[in-house]
């Protein structure tokens, strides 16, 4: 046994010029990690993310790699529990040891990660989480977090546009969830912001959607107060919750629901017809449309790495993700270190290529990735579509108080056979 | 082996700040102590005698003696004599719990043990300090051969010795600092924010402050303690049903009405005093294998692993708190002014929101801690006596003097990790800038790589734990790795005290491949990334 004290040289070690290895790192391969609901009830829809990153690593890892390296994402289930979450950070950084987490979901676990783990001290990116806190965006307290989702104030500014525009007459309720995540979205719909006022509104602490009669006990409110647009701004089990309620005391508004709590795949219009013409938003194109390059190019590429999975609006995000980090790693050079992947988030993350229909906003001062959405309507089929012509009128605005705009944006070209430059 | 099973030594304070003046002395004062008395036996010999303040100490110096010794500083006890409840010990400790298997651990292998059991219990860390120092110099007195000197204790002996190195480093070659307790500011904080947050909301008939001196204010308290385990009964009773103890305040019965069950606010008074909310039977992330298999380690685990570990502290607590008061000549705790809910980190409104019943019921729980609640009367320190304890208290600097092992666990209910990491995060920059003061003078021809003085060894829980009944109830599990109180092996206090040992014997810590291999059977970990919040204290000083 020898011990460090023992160490003592009378030069430098030639060592303390060699390039410092990174983990996750290596001559051929670059390991990623990610932690997410994969398994039980809180898992519907986002345990396919997973599934289309890796088909989507594995193309790229067949045509050559990135920089000649291979990527390959270790993937834990979290149950959508925060210290469940911060194990597996920790086990993935600590013993897997990858090079980056990217994708990671939700708001209370990547915050609980971001405070116990310490990402950021670490030097550790977490690369375009799946949330649209707007809280991420402190760049003292998530230096080296990104995100992924427009931020729920933006999305209830445009819903509260969306809203005034085509139903100015009508009297607005509200159903939001009571954390952060349903607080941000107040923040979007107050007089400072999106200006909607509502007729009734109730906050559902998390978990009350699944107790027997909650749901119910939220329509008879809503149905007293003569509400005729109605607003989900929660997780999909909420809105599922909700819909069933409402469909058994034949309450039925126009539901609008907000991106979160619209995940089709837990509500099957099958079996819930009473989704089929809600409304919702998207900031990637919609999964069926006919002429998108990239929903072609994703679905090929779904179709040959992950064959038993349906192409649907997760496989989407979990590609898109993943393009963009095989590019932000390309981008990032042969001598890839961690620094030096966020500092290509920093100086041209906005300009990588991607299959949203609204731009990427980051830069040194803010770790938010889309910042708009079109809106459409849910189908037989359980997809969102802007109309039959698959035409996109795109809002786009900020956190703040700005304005909400049409968006001029047009996306560039796809990358030929969707590999990065 | 495992030493959580060691007798605790009860709790207590005692006025006794006369001593206080010692401290000052730069050199230990010997002249009024006893001389030991050795009985010779082979091959271990024990001596025994009396510093010059009255603290009884025993020596166990084997025929081998190498000229290492180490000096044990024990853990709180009681000053406090109340028939049937507390005895007062000031009987000698030499090691944990004066483990037998554990001094001749040390005495095998050539090592002197030697430690007193203080002249006055409870909060003694200025006195202990002085003895410890006047026992180095009664036992340099005796064995000449006597080369170096390693401090080691836990709990309120951890504190001791932290704050033993800070002050007398010349006199140690190393320490070993175990789940030490704070300063008391800090300590205390953590204690009646802990005490004042139960009773201001479950029963504030609780009396808290203002005990009456001597025996009548120990039945004060005692009456006191049997409030606090009635309203604890009565929480853990109503976590399911959401109940609150029928002894709340108007203030809280106003948060029932409103739909707030207990677990929420029981959860509340955890986090805002800063007390882990996951414990030895519940890992917050296991849940039953039911239908609340989700719900169950978000809504009702945080709550009941924070009643498991209010449980096990709170004895120290009110203990501590009463006779910090009887020690200073009142009450020495202000929390006047504090606003409760800047103690609520913005990770526990997000990590615990569905626990709390989401963020309406976090702005309900708050506004009722308001200073201006007349329903939530605060408390305000006596003046003399704060200004008697500011002037006197010794306020560890968290500095780093001489090779030290630090153990803790992850979730000690009753000394918190952050106490640690506070220690560690001190002492971070200081190392790295030793290592550029090494890469400097390289450049003049020598490279000496910089040593690092600390090594915190985290004693960490399995990744899961919590165990429950066929038909989802939760089982209690007790000795969990990582939680409870001074929650230690004896392998694990063999392999710190080798540590310190071994740092005395070359003035490095033995950090190495193979050392990184005997924590990880320990189930103890090296991790200077992983952060614990510093104790509450901190976040406005």
């Amino acid at each position: 046994m020898i011990a460090v004290s023992a160490l003592s040289l009378s030069v430098l070690p030639t060592s303390a010029f060699a390039a410092p290895k990174v983990d996750g790192v290596t001559s051929t391969a670059i390991k990623l990690g990610i932690t997410l609901p994969m398994k039980g009830s809180a898992s519907f829809g986002y345990n396919q993310l997973p599934g289309a990153m890796k088909a989507y690593f594995d193309y790229v890892n067949a045509n050559g790699g990135v920089n000649g390296r291979k990527i390959t994402l270790v993937v834990k289930d979290d149950g959508y529990l925060p210290k469940q979450a911060i194990q597996n950070t920790q086990d993935l950084i600590g013993k897997d040891k990858v090079f980056a987490m990217v994708g990671a979901l939700g708001t209370a676990n990547n915050q609980a990660v971001a405070d116990a783990v310490n990402l950021g001290r670490r030097g550790i990116p977490s690369l375009f989480i799946n949330t649209g806190f707007s809280g991420f965006n402190d760049r003292k307290a998530y230096p080296t977090s990104s995100t992924i989702l427009p931020s729920y104030v933006m999305e209830a500014k445009l819903i509260s546009k969306h809203v005034k525009e085509l139903y100015a007459d009508k009297k607005i309720c509200l159903l939001y969830q009571d954390d952060d995540f349903g607080d941000d979205a107040l923040v979007g719909f107050d007089k400072d912001h999106g200006n909607l006022t509502f007729a009734s509104k109730i906050a559902y602490p998390s978990l009350s959607q699944g107790v027997a009669g909650v749901p119910d006990s939220w329509v008879s409110k809503f149905k007293a107060a003569g509400c005729e647009v109605q607003i989900v701004f929660g997780v999909s089990s909420a809105t599922l919750y909700t819909v069933l309620a409402a469909a058994k005391a034949q309450y039925a508004p126009k539901w609008i629901l907000g991106s979160v709590g619209a995940d089709i795949a837990s509500i099957n219009p099958a079996t819930t017809p009473y989704i089929i013409g809600a409304t919702s938003m998207s900031f990637l194109p919609s999964v069926v449309d006919p002429k998108d390059e990239y929903v072609a190019q994703f679905k090929e590429i779904n179709a040959t790495y992950n064959p038993k999975a349906k192409f649907n609006s997760w496989a989407l995000i979990g590609m898109n993700s993943a393009f963009l980090t095989v590019q932000a790693l390309n981008a990032a050079g042969k001598n890839l270190t961690r620094a030096s992947l966020l500092a290509v988030l920093d100086s041209s993350g906005a300009k990588l290529a991607n299959a949203g229909l609204v731009p990427l906003n980051y830069s040194k001062s803010s770790n938010v990735g889309y910042n708009g959405y079109w809106f459409g309507t849910f189908n037989k089929t359980g997809d969102l579509v802007p109309n039959d012509a698959f035409t996109y009128t795109v809002y786009t605005t900020d956190s703040g108080t700005g304005a909400v705009e049409k968006s001029s944006y047009s996306r560039p070209d796809m990358p030929a056979k969707g590999l990065p430059n | 082996m495992r030493t959580s099973t060691f007798r605790s030594r009860a709790l207590a304070f005692i006025s006794a700040t006369s001593l206080l003046a010692a401290l000052v002395v730069a050199a230990p004062a010997t002249a009024a102590a006893t001389d030991p008395t050795c009985n010779g036996a082979t091959p271990v010999q024990t001596c025994t005698g009396k510093t010059s303040d009255g603290a009884l100490y025993e020596m166990r110096v084997p025929a081998s003696f190498n000229g290492t010794v180490t000096i044990w500083s024990h853990g709180f006890g009681t000053n406090t004599s109340i028939p049937g409840y507390f005895a007062i010990d000031s009987s000698p400790q030499i090691a944990p719990a004066n483990s037998a298997a554990i001094v001749k651990y040390l005495t095998d292998k050539g090592v002197a043990v030697i430690g007193s059991g203080f002249s006055t219990q409870g909060w003694n860390l200025d006195e202990a300090v002085k003895t410890n120092a006047e026992l180095v110099g009664v036992f340099k007195a005796k064995f000449p051969a006597a080369e170096k000197f390693v401090a080691w204790g836990y709990s309120m002996g951890g504190g001791i010795t932290q704050a033993f190195a800070e002050q007398y480093p010349e006199l140690l070659a190393s320490a070993a600092v175990m789940n030490p307790v704070d300063s008391w500011d800090a300590q205390s904080k953590y204690f009646v924010d802990l005490l004042w947050l139960l009773k201001n909301w479950f029963d504030p008939s609780i009396k808290l402050t203002g005990y009456a001196d001597g025996a009548a204010g120990d039945m004060q308290m005692l009456q006191d303690i049997g409030k606090y385990t009635a309203m604890l009964k009565a929480l853990q009773a109503g976590v399911a049903s959401g109940a609150w103890p029928t002894t709340s305040s108007a203030s809280a019965k106003a948060l029932q009405a409103a739909g707030i069950p207990s677990r929420s606010a029981l959860l509340m008074v955890g986090r805002l005093a800063g007390i882990s909310a996951q414990s030895s039977s519940f890992d917050g992330i296991a849940g039953p294998a039911t239908a609340a298999q989700t719900a169950w380690p978000l809504a009702y685990a945080p709550a009941l692993g924070t009643l498991e570990n209010i449980s096990a502290v709170i004895g120290y607590a009110l203990l501590g708190a009463r006779d910090m008061q009887a020690k200073m000549g009142g009450t020495v705790f202000d929390n006047s002014t504090t606003d409760y809910s800047k103690q609520l980190s913005q990770a526990d409104r997000a990590v615990y929101n569905a626990a709390f019943s989401g963020n309406t019921a976090i702005a309900g729980m708050l506004s009722t801690l308001n200073p201006l609640n007349p329903d939530a009367p605060r408390i305000k320190a006596d003046a003399a006596a704060l200004a008697k304890s500011k002037a006197t208290m010794y306020q560890s600097t968290g500095k780093i003097k001489v090779p030290t092992v630090m153990m803790i666990g992850q979730h000690d209910p009753v000394e918190p990790a952050g106490i640690v990491q506070r220690i560690a995060d001190l002492y971070e920059p200081e190392f790295v800038a030793a290592k550029e003061a090494a890469m400097a003078a390289s450049k003049d021809g020598g490279y000496v790589p910089a040593r690092r003085q600390l090594a915190v060894l985290w004693s960490v829980t399995p990744k899961t734990w919590s165990k429950f009944t066929a038909d989802g109830l939760p089982i209690p599990v007790v000795g969990t790795p990582g939680t409870g109180h001074t929650n230690f092996t004896a392998g694990q206090y063999k392999l710190v005290i080798d540590s310190a040992l071994a740092a005395a014997k070359t003035g490095a810590l033995p950090v190495n491949l193979n050392y990184n291999h005997a924590l990880k059977n320990l189930k103890l970990t090296i991790d200077r990334s992983s952060l614990y919040p510093w104790m509450k204290y901190y976040d406005n000083n």
